[in-house]
């Protein structure tokens, strides 16, 4: 009789983009709401939807995960829903700084909320990747590097800009 | 009056909200946690294994996969009989060394007049060039089986086979036909 211990293999689930995408859009919907006066109302609820979609979306997914392991369509349904939050995510700060012209809120924007969520989200990819054995293609994955570091650029270039503004005015540019 | 009443409403909706995105954060999360506890396990080959030796005796069976082995053994009176390499331990992890050990599970039966008949019985475990790692020896006092201890933990090396020899003895003028039923586990670290 042969006794022994069972082994358990630790890896990322590709519900993890879904995941942080609910995440980004409950942080989108906080902020949102808490600069109200340069978004339409409805915006904060919006988002809040958005991830109750985003949270159906994972109890469905388990069934089915539960039911048939099938593990291609729930990685591009996940990967599909991070996309559209972070997409959000740049799409607010563009509207923040082209539509409403608030640069520094864009400036702080980019810097506290677009930067990391792409590069956090770049970083997930990346390992996800890796465990999985290249489900990425190598140049998306340094396509998003390159977007974080340009927008890491954007970043000091915005703040110095704006810095260089506020010498010069003695006041916060709108 | 009219602005407290403008912020306390704002910061009552702003609390709903941020209570919301709580909850829908934390269930998701408890979503993701519940998939990512439920682990796969994948039916493999068991890298130690029983393979009868070049002395086992007529009638031993070999269970399927070698996870399980008889052995039928005799004992003759007044005479140590031993078994040079009736079983062999077999580590078939081509990278891997392993650990084991012997541990006693049943002897029956374990006391009675039958019992007096036997003198002792030993299962000794050799490694690959033939020196002595552990033992597991039962010896009998007043017609009751002394059951031993487990040995320590072994380390087999990768792809190596082991044997353990078996020594039996009974006492002089030892009567034909008793058995002795002994259960011994092999438990395997992976």
């Amino acid at each position: 009789m042969l006794g022994g211990k069972l082994g358990i293999m630790v890896q990322l689930l590709p519900e993890l983009f879904a995941l942080i995408g609910i995440n980004v859009f409950l942080v989108l919907s906080l902020l949102t709401y808490l600069l109200k006066s340069r978004f339409p109302k409805i915006l904060p609820y919006v988002y809040n939807i958005a991830a109750i979609v985003g949270l159906g979306y994972l109890v469905i997914d388990k069934l089915l995960y539960v039911a048939y392991g099938e593990e291609y369509t729930r990685l591009w349904c996940s990967f599909a829903y991070l996309v559209v939050a972070l997409t959000n995510v740049v799409a607010v700060n563009f509207y923040v700084a082209a539509v409403k012209r608030s640069w520094t809120i864009a400036g702080v924007w980019l810097g506290a909320v677009t930067l990391p969520s792409i590069l956090i989200s770049a970083f997930f990819i990346s390992e996800y990747s890796l465990m999985q054995g290249g489900v990425f293609l190598p140049a998306s994955q340094v396509g998003l590097l390159v977007l974080g570091s340009t927008l890491g650029m954007e970043l000091i270039a915005s703040l110095s800009l704006n810095r260089a503004k506020l010498l010069q005015r003695g006041k916060e540019v709108k | 009056m009219n602005l407290r009443k403008i912020a306390s409403k704002r910061s009552t909706k702003f609390l709903i909200l941020l209570i919301a995105s709580l909850l829908i954060s934390a269930a998701s999360a408890e979503i993701y946690f519940s998939m990512f506890a439920q682990s796969a396990v994948t039916i493999t080959g068991a890298p130690v294994v029983f393979v009868l030796g070049s002395d086992a005796p007529a009638g031993s069976t070999l269970g399927s996969n070698g996870t399980w082995v008889s052995l039928a053994l005799a004992a003759y009176p007044n005479v140590t009989l031993t078994y040079g390499d009736p079983l062999n331990i077999s580590n078939t992890d081509a990278s891997n060394s392993h650990q084991f050990r012997l541990r006693p599970v049943s002897i029956t039966p374990s006391s009675g007049a039958s019992v007096g008949n036997f003198t002792s019985i030993n299962f000794n475990v050799e490694n690959a060039t033939g020196a002595s790692q552990a033992n597991v020896t039962y010896t009998v006092s007043s017609n009751t089986w002394n059951t031993p201890s487990a040995t320590g933990y072994l380390t087999i090396p990768p792809s190596t086979q082991w044997i353990i020899s078996v020594s039996t003895e009974a006492v002089a003028g030892a009567s034909s036909g008793n058995t002795e039923n002994i259960q011994i586990s092999v438990d395997v670290i992976q």
